[in-house]
């Protein structure tokens, strides 16, 4: 899978005020607007970020859009996802 | 004709500001103290006008277009990610220098992507808030900061071999910039941390102090001859931001780092090193 779109669209979760409106409105219907693959649409929906990683999606976009986007938006959270031990906690955005 | 008075390496670390309480009080002590020190030696170099030399961190440029390195301007306002204590203003950029710096670049092979207005992120402006603007405030004079960022954390990567010689095309342009400007440099970044990966949170003192005394004995070649695959292994991928210290430290041409501070801060995610280069 090309980490290309998958990054496209993370950045623009991470960014973008009006995307990330239209991703909490109705995310399926957001990501349909993008030339993803079946499996790079459950990653992101699944917040899959230890997977977004194995396809090369840079870690400073997984964290942007976890931060930015995911239910808890908890970096504890984030670490678990990715398989971490660390319980740091704290996010780099205020 | 400019002159440049001298430099300075430092961190940029948000999660300071996000969690100041994580860290042990003597280490955060101390590391908030180093960037006063780090204002006040700035104050007293008699600086008008700050080069800093930071990166993006996939937040101001996105997929259509990666630029490997890229200088402001004119307007200039940040950082677009606000933190507790580092909120969004206007930068004071030295528009004249900037474009000088730009355009003796077209001449010389060096193909600047240019901002005209520009937001920065926290790369650029932890550094601007404390330590160029502090340095105003305690030396009763303006001094004005230019942008520049590389292509260190978000790939293509400018290779560190780009990074040293777009230093030197900084120096001579600033060297060649008429009027009685006194120009310093920071490079921001560093030193080892893992960001937004599984091992966020370690810290690698022995890389640090390694890179710290390559950076004190001005050993800007050792420090390019790294490859990314050992800064990544060693140092994490924050430490790839070692590009800004090796652009910045070609552009000062020092004689000699001096160590301001170190302190490992694993509750900070980072290595924080503070180093004065200093040009006698």
């Amino acid at each position: 899978m090309k980490r290309d779109v998958l990054e496209r669209v993370l950045w623009s979760l991470s960014i973008d005020r009006f995307s990330k409106e239209k991703f909490k409105e109705n995310p399926e219907k957001f990501l349909s607007r993008f030339p993803l693959e079946a499996e790079g649409v459950r990653m992101i929906l699944e917040f899959d970020v230890k997977g977004l990683q194995e396809v090369g999606v840079s870690p400073l976009l997984t964290m942007g859009y976890w931060i930015e986007m995911s239910p808890d938006r908890h970096m504890s959270s984030y670490n678990k996802k990715l398989g971490s031990e660390s319980d740091f906690s704290a996010s780099i955005k205020g | 004709m400019a002159e440049i008075v001298g430099g300075f390496l430092v961190p940029h670390d948000p999660v300071m500001f996000v969690a100041r309480d994580a860290a042990p009080a003597d280490q955060a002590e101390k590391v908030w103290g180093a960037f006063e020190s780090c204002a006040e030696r700035l104050a007293e170099s008699g600086a008008t006008t700050v080069v800093i030399v930071g990166n993006d961190h996939y937040m101001l440029f996105g997929t259509t277009c990666l630029p490997k390195y890229c200088i402001a301007t004119g307007h200039v306002e940040g950082p677009l990610d606000q933190l507790p204590g580092l909120k969004k203003e206007l930068v004071n950029n030295n528009e004249a220098l900037a474009t000088a710096i730009a355009e003796h670049g077209s001449e010389t092979g060096f193909d600047w992507a240019v901002a005209r207005s520009f937001t920065t992120d926290h790369a650029f402006s932890i550094p601007y808030q404390l330590i160029v603007k502090r340095a105003a405030e305690l030396s009763g004079r303006e001094i004005k900061a230019i942008p520049v960022y590389l292509a260190s954390a978000v790939d293509p990567f400018i290779t560190t071999h780009r990074a040293r010689e777009l230093g030197e095309q900084i120096r001579e342009a600033v060297l060649a910039f008429g009027g009685d400007e006194k120009v310093a440099f920071i490079g921001s970044g560093g030193i080892s941390h893992w960001v937004g990966t599984k091992e966020s949170g370690k810290v690698n003192e022995v890389f640090d102090n390694r890179i710290i005394d390559l950076c004190c004995s001005m050993d800007i070649a050792g420090l390019a001859a790294l490859s990314d695959e050992e800064i990544l292994d060693q140092g994490g991928n924050g430490a790839l931001e070692i590009r800004n210290f090796i652009c910045a430290m070609e552009a000062v041409n020092a004689v000699r780092g001096e160590l301001v501070e170190y302190q490992p801060v694993p509750a900070w995610v980072t290595g924080l090193g503070l180093i004065e280069l200093k040009v006698a």
